[in-house]
Formats: C-alpha cells, structure tokens, sequence
C-alpha cells in the first residue's frame, strides 16, 4: 500500500493555506514559494500538484549519490538530508516541479508526507486535499 | 526579524527614479502597530498639507500588518492615501495575493511618490527594484495588463496591482486591482496611482514571514480556525458570500431603490445569492491564508453577457449597481459588475453615480439626456453600460460630468440636483439605509473617509436583534448609538493595524486577535481595552489629518435625501431631522472627547500620546 495525497481541483478554493503550512512546517516562516506543493490555476479552478510519490521516481532514478530512497511500508520517496549533495538533478528531472532547491541549506527537499500526517491535508479548509491509500500495484 | 514584521518600507520616488529601504523606526510599530495606523501617521507627515490629491507630492502607500501573510486566517493589506474624491484621508482594503506578496518581498509597507514622467510600471523582485516602461500597457484594463505584464515577465507567479482606463483618467473614484480581482475600491486610489504615471506594480517575493512564537501561534491560528468554523456567520458567508444580506437589507427596508428613493426592491430575490447561485457560481474562491472563502468563481451560461467569468457580485455591488438602478436582471448586474472592475471603478461609487445621473435625467436636469445614444433612465441597463465605459474614459457630455463623483456633478448642475446628491464628505454612500437604522446613520455621518459600510456600522445591533451590553437596541432611537458606533469604530481601526478583514471579524473573537498579535509579534496589547486605545489613537489622527486638510465637521451630516421619510418598508415614514443628527453627533463628539465643534480637545490627545494641535484649525 502506498499513501499518497490525492488533490481535488473541484474542491479546491485557491487559499493556499496548504502551502503556508508546508513552508512554516518545513522552513520555520510562511512564504508559498517556499512550500513543497504547487498551486496551478487552471481555466476556472486552481489544482494543488502535489509529489505523486511515483513508483517510477524519476527523481530517485537519477540521483547519483543515492540520497533518494524509497521506504519500504509506505512507499513514500524520500531524501537523506546528509547524503544530499545540492546538485539540482532530482529537481530537474521531477516532471511536476514539485522538488525544492533549499538555498540556505544548499540541500535539495521534497514532500515527505510530514511522516504519514500532512499538515496540508489537516489545514485545507474544503477538503481539497485528502491523504490516500492505494492498493493493487502491480509491480509490487 | 521573528515578529511578524520585515522593519523596511521601500520608499520609491517616481520623479527621480530613486528608490531606497527605510527603517520602521520603534516609536512608530509601538504606536502604531501597522496597516491603517501606519498610513493614516505616514499620510499627516509626508504629505504637505493641503496638498493636490493628484500633485507630484500626494504620496502612494501599500501597507501591510504584522499578521498580514502570515497563517493568521482572514488578513488583508491596505492602500492609504489622500482621496481625489473627498479630500480627505483614504485607507481602502484589498483581499487577494497582493498584499503577502509585499511581506515576502521583505517589506511592511511600499511609500510611492512623485510623478513619473511617461506611463511606467514598477517591478520589485526580492530587494530588487526596477522601474520599467509602460508605454505598451497604457489603455489596457486592469486584467488584460494584469496578463501582460505576466507574459513580459515571463513569470505567473508575479501579485500584481494595476489600475484601467479610469485610473490613467484620473476618474475621482478610479480603482487599484490587486492580484486577482480584489479591489482596492473606494475613494479613488487608481486615480492617485494614474496621476503618478504608474499603470501597475509586479511582485515576487521569497522571503519567509516568522513569527515570534511558532508552536504558540499555530495554536491561537487553531483556535482562529475554530472560531470561524463554529460561527453562524461565517458558515452563512461561506455559503452565499455576501449576496445573501439583499434579501435581508429588503426585509429590513435598507436596501438603495431608485438613487436611495425608497428602501425595498421587488427584484432582490433575482439579484441575491439566488439569482448568482442559478446562472453563476459554479465555485468558492478564497484569498491568500483565508478559510471563509466568502467569493464565488463562474461564468454566465447564457442569454447577452454568455461567457462572462466573474467573481461573486457582493452584496454592495448588488445593491448599488442592481436595486439603487431598478435592474433586477443579475446577469446583467454581473455584467455591469465586471464592466467596472475591468474598468477600473469602483462599484460602490459607480452606483451611486449612476443612481444620481438616472435621477437628474429624470428630472431633466442634464445637460445631454443620452448617452452613446441611449437615454438615461432608471432601468436601462444599456445607459449604465454606456455611462460606465463614458466615464472612464471620461468622454465628453455625461462621462466627464460624472467622472468627478457625485458631490462634483451636483455642484455643476445646481442647487436642485444637491437635494438628491446622496454622498458624505464627498464618498458615494454604501447600500445601507440609512433611514430607519439610526446607528447605521450615525457610523456614516463619523466615518473618517466619508460615507463608508466598514467603519463601525452596527448592523446586528440596528437590524439584526444582537444586544448591545445586554440589552436590546431600539433601531430608530437617536440616543444611546454613540457609544456603540465609538466601540466599534476603534476596534476595527484596531484590527485595521494587523490588517483584518471585515469578514474574519465575524468569526474571530478580540481574545483571540490579541492572542495572535502576542504570539506573532511578542508584544502585547493586554486586553480589549488596549485595542481600543489603539483605535482611539488612530481615529483621532485621522482626524487631526481631515481637519488639516480643511475637511469641515460640518461635513459630518447625512445627504437631504435622508431627510426626506422613507416611501415604504418596515420602516415607512422615517426620516432624519436636523435635531436628531445634533442630538446623535454631540453625543458622538462628547463620548469622543472632542469639543462640540467636533475638533480632538488638547486632553484627549494628551492621553492617546497624539501632537498637541491646539488653535491649528479654524472652523465656523
């Protein structure tokens, strides 16, 4: 079983509380751009992109120091702070932009489900958000 | 910082191109905390009295609070300046993206002045700071540049405030729209902004806000979020927006019907959250860090104005550009609307000054019955389409007459048109009564920018059955509505610091706003008796600043229309007397500690630590 957040565009009403939260969790201050989900408006609805946690991680795949590894129960991709030598692959290679370059640290981020609770799932007022568990991967 | 705050304004004059960083200096944040104490201060030192509202040396400020773009639910940010339309001091709101784009910018506050001297727009990335030409956008309405500029920047992520043709015209009651769609609205701030040359102002900011006491204060935003979950208000606001009080201010008999003739519509179903959930809304929108999402998002389905998107038409909106016209059907209020905000009016003023033009047509009292070929009269939604886009552009006949609001119009057409000018200090009034709502008169008539909905109106008191101190408020008493209009005038001029929106206030109690002020900024304002003597404090500088610029308190009346007795509704009949605004005002001014002429007394000032003005103005 993997957990992902599954976003729902319908519902969504573009406050962006999600990513305040994710910014003032992960980086102690609040600034969307430093959030680790996107807001992407869309025609007439705004669509949270969040890290799809993929099975084929391309951001995982091309890592070449290994700091990017998948852990085992959730399936949740992860990086290893320490290991992470800033080098910027993963973020160019992750096709929805949803892999942070932290300056500061020098240190690339991603979304790590707040380590099975997400605080964007637990802020979004309307539900737009929704932490889910998918089953019958077929190549598990 | 770890308050709340940057402690930089960026100061940029628009004559020289320079620009440079500021400190807030301490006195200023203790007195003054923010938002509107920061720019109503700022407005009586940097502007030389009696200034030009439209000179080179009226100064353009965005101000933030120090909960603005923080998780604090429900903050917006504020454009303070001296108003075109009334001369006096101007601190109007905007919701939206724009306002946390200035604290991530590194900012609390952005002090424009001078004149530019060709069309220029201003971009602020980061700490950089660049004046760009504007000659490209000059003439485009406020979201066709809003994409421009975004296209030229090559970035989407950019908050942008930008003004329309009215702006660029200087039309007195031009607007700023902020990212995206939220209006800086009243009191001609877009006209101010054309005037310095400047079409728009594009940020990108990166910087964190960081607050004081983290885990304290993602306490006290819990205790926020509850508070607005739990509130019948609230839960009203996120379901209708505001379009639901039309049917309310109907049944109340408040609602503006033909230039504020009467106070009932037979079209306020059709126009309400009914009429807009049927051929509009297909969605809520929210702004930055708000859970009420009180605005609604659609398109028009069918019928002349298909294809229309527009946002909630909100409850003034409705009022003044549906009822107060006579047009009942709501796509093409929505149309009238959007019309404005592209534009570039403001929708409030834009009623009322069509009210007024449809009256005196009426009356035929205009010089140019027609406009763009058709006549002006109540109802036609093809002479308020026309009128708007004459307007701002400011086209010759009607436009022009118009363009400067409805105080400006009447004195051109004569003493007959002064009897249904319906404005207060020269600011078209909101679409509340108020006949039969005494303490609703009363906000109006003391309103710092002229006749405004956002400055203490006791709405629930009046009209809605809420107690004032335990007991039961008599709407047509002309006694006992001082103290309540003071109490709220002051905790909203309060909150205005931090900056609130009118909306989250609804829902989040004082101690809980105190709380979130302590745990972001770790100072404290003890209790609700110091949000009032903040208020004070910044209420009485506002109008030390209208006295200075001439604002007479003989201004602090309601129009003769308010005068004459209402022609129907629950209230039938009602009118107010030159005796009972005396009673109301010199309880007003005494409660206030202003003499009876309505000036700030020298012990007063004293005790809110305000400059001693002592025989600095001469009134009759």
């Amino acid at each position: 079983m993997r957990a992902v957040i599954y976003s729902k565009f319908d519902l969504c009403s573009g406050c962006n509380i999600c990513r305040m939260i994710c910014s003032e969790i992960k980086t102690g201050g609040t600034n969307p751009r430093l959030a680790l989900l996107n807001l992407e408006k869309h025609g007439l609805v705004n669509r949270p992109v969040v890290c799809a946690q993929c099975q084929n991680a391309f951001c995982l795949k091309v890592c070449p120091v290994g700091a990017i590894y998948r852990q085992e129960d959730s399936g949740t991709v992860l990086i290893d702070g320490p290991k992470c030598t800033g080098c910027g692959l993963c973020a160019e290679a992750c096709q929805i932009n949803t892999i942070v370059m932290d300056q500061q640290e020098g240190i690339a981020r991603k979304c790590d489900l707040c380590g099975g609770d997400p605080a964007c799932v637990r802020y979004c007022p309307t539900g737009a958000l929704e932490l889910v568990a998918l089953g019958g991967d077929k190549d598990e | 910082m770890n308050n709340g705050y940057f402690d930089k304004f960026l100061m940029i004059d628009l004559s020289s191109g320079n620009s440079r960083e500021a400190v807030v200096p301490d006195w200023l944040k203790a007195s003054f905390v923010g938002g509107k104490g920061y720019g109503l201060k700022l407005l009586y030192d940097l502007t030389p009295p009696q200034c030009d509202p439209l000179a080179a040396d009226n100064v353009l400020m965005f101000m933030t609070g120090p909960l603005t773009g923080t998780l604090a639910p429900s903050m917006r940010a504020c454009v303070v300046t001296k108003s075109p339309l009334t001369g006096a001091l101007l601190d109007s709101y905007f919701g939206g993206s724009f306002g946390p784009e200035i604290k991530y910018c590194g900012y609390d506050g952005i002090i424009i002045t001078g004149r530019a001297s060709e069309p220029v727009y201003l971009r602020v990335d980061d700490g950089r700071v660049e004046i760009r030409p504007a000659r490209q956008l000059w003439g485009m309405n406020t979201l066709e540049v809003n994409h421009a500029i975004k296209g030229e920047l090559q970035d989407d992520s950019v908050k942008i405030a930008s003004i329309g043709p009215a702006g660029e015209n200087m039309v007195s009651f031009a607007l700023i729209s902020c990212e995206y769609n939220r209006q800086a609205g009243r009191g001609g701030a877009g006209a101010v902004m054309g005037s310095k040359n400047l079409k728009a102002v594009a940020l990108r900011g990166s910087k964190p806000v960081k607050v004081s006491n983290q885990s304290k204060f993602l306490e006290d935003v819990a205790l926020a979020y509850r508070e607005l979950r739990d509130s019948p208000d609230i839960q009203d606001m996120t379901l209708h927006g505001t379009a639901s009080s039309v049917p309310f201010a109907n049944e109340t008999g408040v609602l503006p019907r033909r230039n504020y003739l009467d106070g009932t519509f037979a079209g306020a179903v059709e126009i309400s959250d009914f009429g807009q959930n049927k051929h509009l809304w297909l969605r809520s929108d929210a702004c930055t860090g708000c859970p009420i999402r009180c605005s609604k998002v659609g398109y028009l389905r069918s019928g002349r104005y298909r294809g229309t998107v527009s946002d909630i038409v909100e409850y003034e909106t409705a009022a003044l550009l549906g009822s107060n016209l006579e047009i009942s059907d709501v796509k093409a209020v929505t149309h009238l609307a959007h019309l404005c905000d592209t534009l570039g009016l403001d929708c409030m003023s834009a009623g009322g000054v069509l009210g007024f033009a449809m009256e005196a047509a009426e009356k035929n009292l205009l010089p140019q019955q027609q406009v763009r070929g058709h006549e002006i009269k109540f109802g036609s939604v093809e002479a308020a389409e026309s009128l708007l886009r004459a307007i701002a552009l400011r086209e010759d006949g009607p436009g022009s007459l118009l363009a400067g609001g409805v105080r400006r119009a009447a004195e051109k057409l004569g003493a007959q048109a002064k009897q249904f000018a319906v404005h207060i200090k020269g600011l078209e009034t909101p679409a509340w009564g108020p006949r039969g709502a005494t303490g609703i008169a009363l906000s109006l008539m003391t309103a710092d920018r002229g006749g405004c909905h956002q400055r203490g109106m006791p709405l629930g008191e009046d009209l809605g059955g809420a107690p004032w101190q335990g007991r039961q408020v008599d709407r047509l008493a002309v006694t006992g509505k001082a103290e309540i209009v003071i109490h709220k005038q002051n905790y909203l001029a309060a909150l205005d610091t931090f900056v609130k929106c009118d909306f989250g206030a609804f829902g989040i109690s004082p101690a809980t706003y105190l709380k979130l002020y302590h745990s972001c900024t770790g100072q404290s304002l003890e209790n609700e008796e110091g949000l009032q003597t903040l208020g004070a404090r910044i209420w009485n500088m506002g109008r030390l600043y209208n006295l200075r610029e001439g604002v007479d308190p003989a201004q602090d009346t309601l129009p003769p229309r308010f005068r004459e007795p209402l022609p129907s509704g629950p209230c039938k009949g009602h009118r107010f007397t030159r005796d009972d605004l005396d009673t109301m005002l010199d309880e007003y001014y005494q409660l206030r500690g202003w003499t009876e002429k309505g000036l700030p007394a020298e012990e007063t000032l004293k005790k809110l630590q305000l400059p001693d003005t002592k025989n600095k103005f001469s009134f009759s």
